[in-house]
């Protein structure tokens, strides 16, 4: 008798702390975006201007571009925010997503130490400048963790004809942020958003080396959750984070992300 | 006066290869004292366990007021409530003196001030009301036995068994010890005690039985 | 690098009562204690059950209990993750990235240290215990309860040992939270954030708290233990 009692109050106890937990993001925006979103601090600066209007919460979780992608094909999250062209439109064409819209664009940088070994400071040739690297068995530090800036740099390398793997060439799987700090310690190379970049820079003491191609602009997309593929998600709440996002004011409010006096991100919204 | 309170038959006890004891015949009547007493091994405090229902028999009969009782691990519940066994070392919960006299009780359903008058009283009858605030596994062994002597007698069970009550310990326990089999003696309890302390044997009023090489005499 | 200077700013974060510090702070105590509180009650009963009675395949589930003392949490946070994800058998109820998903996890970590701990304070009660409450007229769940209690500071150090193991844990907590600030970065994913973002104050801050809270729970066991009288 008492312990049936009790293993009933012990199921209901169990039961109003899983409720109790799917009750707190009932009605919040749940989004799956990139490392340097949230480690340049653009997120800290824009979410509570959003939050204020709309009365309501987005919770955000920072991973690579590739585990962010899979997050929203598991229909775990309400939309995604990332820089991977080639994936996002993949992501749409395989029906997980809906509404892609560009948001803003910023650039990578190839950064290193003060002493640079490789001699690769300044140059104009991204190419050139890269076999340099292989050539002077430099020290590269990979993010290897199948984000967007991964995949950037893995293209990079492609292009310049040259196969990165060696000794020198380490994968850490890790963030944007932790990767810089691993270069820092190891006096390495390494490609990085300039975002990121920005709020490290003091902390790694890394340079600047190669900056300005063409090919090293880096955009960034939003796209929903497709609501046909999971009844669940909350649509009607992301396409109005993503209606604001790529509104005027949301783009104003991009623009206007300038720590330090330099501006990180630059808005990219036009109507098609 | 009615059929006896116990009654074994033909009980056999073995632990391996070697019989412990092989009762023919044993019959306790109420509202007396009875001493067990035999060489160490013999089985005495089997015996007790036995009829405690925390201990099994190959074989035999057990009869209780008449009717037939199972051994372990077939042993009744109800019959927990009538039957009360003192370790040779009791056991006092880690609790308080008040919180062991009242256990039983509670087990029993017993009304909350008539659990806490019989429990004063328990407490007064051990003559431990002086050591009431000590945490009861400190007390001296000689206190500890008398507080399980009260404790069950509190119960006010059909049968209190008791093993060596006045081992190791010191004079002055032993005394008082002895002094609490006499009441419960004179209480008309009935109360099977093993033992091989002269001073207990030589109770007045009591019913002695031998068992060696597994037979009561 | 200069420690003393993130030190003292670790200080001055803690002592102004840094909001984003407190929220992480409040989280891994109100998960823990709750993942500890649930899964406390059935553990020790499954332990006490292992200790006491013997039935087929007891020995095999001990064994298997014991290995799982060392099963990375990692797993069982990856094991959580497929059950939980919207695409997994319990995505339905929406608890990926909760702090329910998160407690969820800490009952799992916390339970084989809860049992195992539970088996050796049970296998080290007195066996006079159980058969005095018996032959005073327990039940046997009475008895039980009874003998429980007797060896409750060995239960409690089971607690307090599962408590210390949630509190500190990262892996399951950040792949089933997934680190969101404000609802599931708690102490432990917030260090590891705050480090790889080389923000090492609020590393350290929290790196403090953490070990108050460890030394705290040990200390307040200890004196319980002392006042329980057991050497």
């Amino acid at each position: 008798m008492t312990i049936s009692r009790i293993a009933a109050s012990w199921l209901a106890a169990l039961a109003a702390v899983f409720s109790l937990g799917a009750a707190a993001v009932g009605l919040d925006i749940k989004m799956a975006t990139t490392t340097s979103t949230d480690n340049s601090g653009l997120l800290h600066y824009l979410l509570p201007k959003y939050e204020a209007k709309c009365h309501c919460k987005v919770r955000y979780t920072a991973v690579g571009t590739g585990n962010a992608i899979k997050l929203g094909e598991n229909g775990d999250v309400d939309m995604i925010m990332v820089h991977a062209r080639a994936a996002e439109d993949k992501f749409v064409a395989e029906g997980h997503g809906v509404n892609r819209r560009d948001l803003m664009y910023n650039d990578f940088v190839i950064v290193g130490p003060h002493s640079d070994p490789a001699h690769i400071r300044g140059m104009k040739d991204l190419q050139a400048a890269l076999k340099k690297l292989k050539s002077s068995n430099a020290t590269f530090v990979s993010r290897g963790d199948d984000s967007g800036t991964n995949k950037k740099e893995l293209g990079l390398w492609k292009e310049a004809g040259v196969d990165p793997n060696g000794p020198n060439y380490l994968s850490i799987g890790q963030g944007m942020g932790q990767t810089l700090t691993v270069t820092s310690e190891k006096q390495g190379y390494t490609l990085t958003d300039r975002a990121t970049y920005a709020t490290y820079k003091d902390k790694t003491g890394l340079e600047i080396m190669v900056e300005g191609s063409k090919n090293l602009l880096n955009p960034y997309g939003v796209i929903a959750v497709n609501p046909k593929k999971y009844p669940g998600v909350n649509y009607t709440g992301a396409m109005h984070f993503i209606d604001w996002l790529t509104s005027h004011e949301g783009q104003q409010v991009i623009a206007s992300y300038q720590p330090k006096g330099a501006q990180l991100f630059f808005p990219d919204y036009r109507k098609k | 006066m009615t059929g006896p309170l116990v009654l074994l038959e033909g009980v056999g006890k073995r632990f391996g290869a070697r019989v412990l004891f092989d009762i023919e015949r044993l019959r306790i009547d109420e509202g007396r004292s009875y001493v067990i007493t035999g060489p160490n091994g013999s089985g005495k405090t089997t015996l007790l366990r036995m009829l405690a229902g925390l201990e099994g028999a190959e074989r035999g009969r057990f009869v209780f007021r008449g009717s037939p009782v199972g051994f372990a691990p077939h042993f009744p519940e109800r019959l927990r409530r009538s039957i009360a066994y003192v370790h040779q070392h009791p056991y006092l919960f880690h609790t308080s003196l008040r919180h062991n006299m009242e256990y039983g009780l509670r087990c029993r359903g017993v009304a909350p001030e008539e659990r806490r008058a019989r429990a004063e009283e328990a407490i007064a009858w051990s003559g431990l009301r002086a050591r009431r605030a000590v945490p009861p596994q400190d007390l001296s062994g000689g206190e500890k036995q008398r507080a399980a002597l009260a404790r069950v007698r509190a119960l006010r069970p059909d049968l209190i068994l008791l093993d060596e009550p006045t081992s190791n310990l010191d004079r002055e326990g032993r005394e008082q010890t002895l002094a609490l089999l006499a009441q419960l003696r004179d209480e008309r309890r009935t109360v099977i005690v093993a033992c091989h302390d002269q001073e207990v044997i030589a109770l007045e009023g009591v019913a002695r039985l031998h068992l060696e090489g597994g037979r009561i005499r | 690098m200069n420690l003393l200077e993130p030190t003292r700013r670790a200080f001055e974060l803690l002592l102004q009562g840094d909001p984003r510090l407190l929220e992480a702070i409040w989280l891994s105590l109100w998960t823990s204690i709750v993942a500890i509180a649930l899964v406390a009650p059935p553990s020790v009963a499954l332990g006490f059950l292992l200790a006491k009675r013997k039935f087929p395949g007891q020995r095999t589930l001990v064994v298997l209990v014991q290995a799982l003392l060392s099963f990375p949490t990692v797993v069982i946070g990856l094991l959580i993750y497929l059950l939980l994800s919207r695409r997994g058998p319990l995505g339905f109820m929406e608890l990926l990235f909760t702090p329910s998903a998160i407690i969820s996890g800490y009952m799992m970590i916390a339970l084989p240290i809860l049992v195992v701990f539970t088996i050796s304070a049970v296998q080290g009660a007195d066996p006079r215990v159980y058969e005095t409450a018996r032959c005073l007229g327990a039940g046997r769940t009475r008895a039980s309860a009874t003998t429980l209690w007797e060896v409750r500071f060995g239960v409690l150090a089971a607690v307090v040992n599962g408590f210390g193991r949630v509190v500190s844990e990262v892996g399951c907590a950040i792949m089933v939270g997934g680190n969101i600030e404000g609802l599931t970065r708690n102490i432990p994913t917030a260090i590891a954030l705050e480090t790889s973002k080389g923000d090492f104050p609020q590393g350290i801050a929290l790196g403090m708290v953490l070990m108050a809270v460890a030394l705290g729970v040990n200390i307040a066991l200890a004196l319980l233990q002392g006042r329980g009288g057991l050497r």
